[in-house]
């Protein structure tokens, strides 16, 4: 009949009018974040043993580390990764032997200031050697583990506090 | 106790300037009655916007403006705020003085208007004889004011915006003139308490259906709506006439559009919806609220067309006038006169 195709389209926005809203609102809700989602990245440094195949694997050559020796040791100093070139496409995550990067659900990497984009995961001093040469030869790690290990998170907490204060 | 509470203000206002002279007491009173329907207009812009984009929203399943203030309620306000805030930019080439005459006088037209318009029971500003013929006549004016505008930016699109106003305004005024022919042979007055005094049994929704259907399209074009929004075609003409404005003249034909919508959505209630007249005898609600409720269930339609139906073109726009519009409604005149004559030769 004529004019029924009006009369259907009216109706289908009334139904529309009065059907629950899909709108999230993103600062105050927000959608699940999937599993394996690529987000911002986090560096477990106990694991970490400086080998560079992340930065190898790198297509952007995004990151940048730095390593000292201590004793027998590569020691992280520095893992600093040029975010604003990062794809997030995973291949350095996927080529860490020792599975010490990861990506965690973080999407909000947002920075104010162009200084603070770059992801500083590791900034620390190398222990002083002696600690090391003073040691038996026969058992250096948990003690050096240890001496290392409170820097570490403490520097590592530090350094990304640091970076995500304008992002919040 | 709140039927009578713009009529008792009205009063009690004159009582108070019971001293002076009659004429400059009446002159006071009229002036008052005026600044209330402005009001009345810029508030009712105000939340028509707001109420477009909630409308819109909803039928999209989003959530819409809710960030300013409460609700979203002062979105308006902070965009009218931006707006006054903005440069009028007027291009070199631009015929200056009409350019900026026509956002002055776009609120004229529908101002006047309103002063006939009865809101409740002896709420017009000026009930006159001739209401309904001086609405029509001053409602049409503002085809003008889009052509002065649309000419006067020196620009394509705003011209082509310009000549389709000038177009689609006529042919749907006479469509709307004779469907409200048939309310007024039925009542034999063109005065708006006489036509809703008529309704006071049946509406006249009811005893003329086609009359208010091709009333109540006509109007939707009249006030540039879509599916008939030819005039503004943001798609195809960069918003037509008022491409050329910025700042508060752009809000001012914005603004107007809403307050076009609202004379239209007027109109319907008077002549096809029973005016003030509380429908099932639901007396207790004063019967200028019934007004105002009547008038905003016209508006949500308004709105709801508006995001249903796409925009129809140009040719469409006009054969539908012509051709089945004008026909419809000489034939509902016709149908109209052969039922008054029936029945007074029955002699009910």
């Amino acid at each position: 009949m004529f004019g029924k195709g009006l009369v259907k389209g009216l109706e289908i926005t009334w139904k529309e009018f009065w059907s629950p809203k899909t709108v999230i609102q993103y600062p105050e809700a927000q959608n699940p974040i999937p599993e394996r989602f690529h987000g911002r990245f986090v560096l477990d440094t106990d694991k970490c043993i400086v080998c560079g195949m992340c930065a190898n694997a790198c297509p952007n050559k995004v990151i940048s580390l730095k390593k000292q020796k201590v004793g027998t040791k590569q020691f992280l100093t520095n893992y600093v990764m040029n975010i604003q070139y990062c794809m997030f496409c995973g291949l350095c995550v996927e080529t860490c032997p020792k599975d010490a990067l990861h990506f965690s659900k973080v999407i909000n990497m947002n920075q104010y200031f162009y200084n603070n984009i770059p992801l500083v995961l590791v900034q620390r001093e190398a222990p002083a050697e002696q600690v090391e040469q003073e040691k038996p030869a026969a058992k250096p790690t948990p003690q050096l583990k240890a001496d290392a290990l409170a820097p570490t998170a403490e520097s590592e907490v530090a350094a990304s506090k640091a970076s995500d204060k304008e992002g919040e | 106790m709140f039927e009578n509470l713009f009529v008792g203000i009205a009063n009690g206002l004159r009582s108070l300037l019971g001293g002076l002279p009659l004429e400059i007491n009446e002159a006071i009173v009229m002036l008052v009655k005026l600044v209330a329907i402005l009001v009345f207009i810029l508030v009712n812009a105000l939340w028509l916007v707001y109420m477009e984009r909630k409308v819109a929203a909803f039928v999209q399943a989003r959530i819409g403006p809710n960030r300013v203030g409460p609700k979203g309620l002062l979105q308006t306000t902070a965009d009218i705020g931006k707006l006054i805030c903005k440069e009028i930019i007027i291009h070199k080439d631009t015929d200056k003085l009409v350019f900026m005459l026509a956002p002055m006088l776009v609120f004229v037209p529908t101002l006047m208007v309103f002063a006939v318009i009865p809101f409740g029971k002896n709420m017009a500003a000026i009930d006159m004889n001739i209401g309904l013929l001086y609405l029509l006549a001053i409602g049409s004016l503002s085809t003008l004011i889009f052509w002065m505008a649309g000419w006067a930016s020196n620009n394509k699109y705003s011209l082509l915006g310009g000549m389709r106003s000038v177009a689609q305004m006529v042919s749907y005024e006479l469509p709307m003139v004779l469907a409200i022919l048939g309310v007024i042979m039925i009542t034999g007055s063109l005065k708006m308490s006489d036509i809703i005094a008529a309704q006071e049994h049946t509406w006249f929704i009811f005893s003329q259906p086609i009359a208010f259907l091709i009333f109540f399209i006509a109007s939707v074009s009249e006030c540039n709506r879509a599916p008939f929004d030819l005039i503004e075609a943001e798609s195809e003409l960069v918003n037509g006439f008022n491409t050329e404005y910025s700042g508060m003249a752009f809000a001012m034909f914005y603004l107007a559009e809403y307050a076009n919508m609202l004379v239209s959505c007027a109109m319907v209630t008077i002549l096809f919806l029973g005016g003030w007249y509380a429908p099932f005898g639901l007396d207790f609600i004063p019967s200028w609220l019934w007004f105002f409720i009547k008038m905003y269930v016209m508006m949500f339609i308004i709105m709801q067309l508006r995001w249903t139906y796409p925009r129809i073109r140009v040719d469409q726009l006009m054969g539908f006038g012509w051709k089945v519009l004008v026909p419809l409604s000489l034939a509902n005149i016709f149908v109209t006169g052969i039922g008054m004559y029936i029945y007074r030769a029955i002699g009910w």
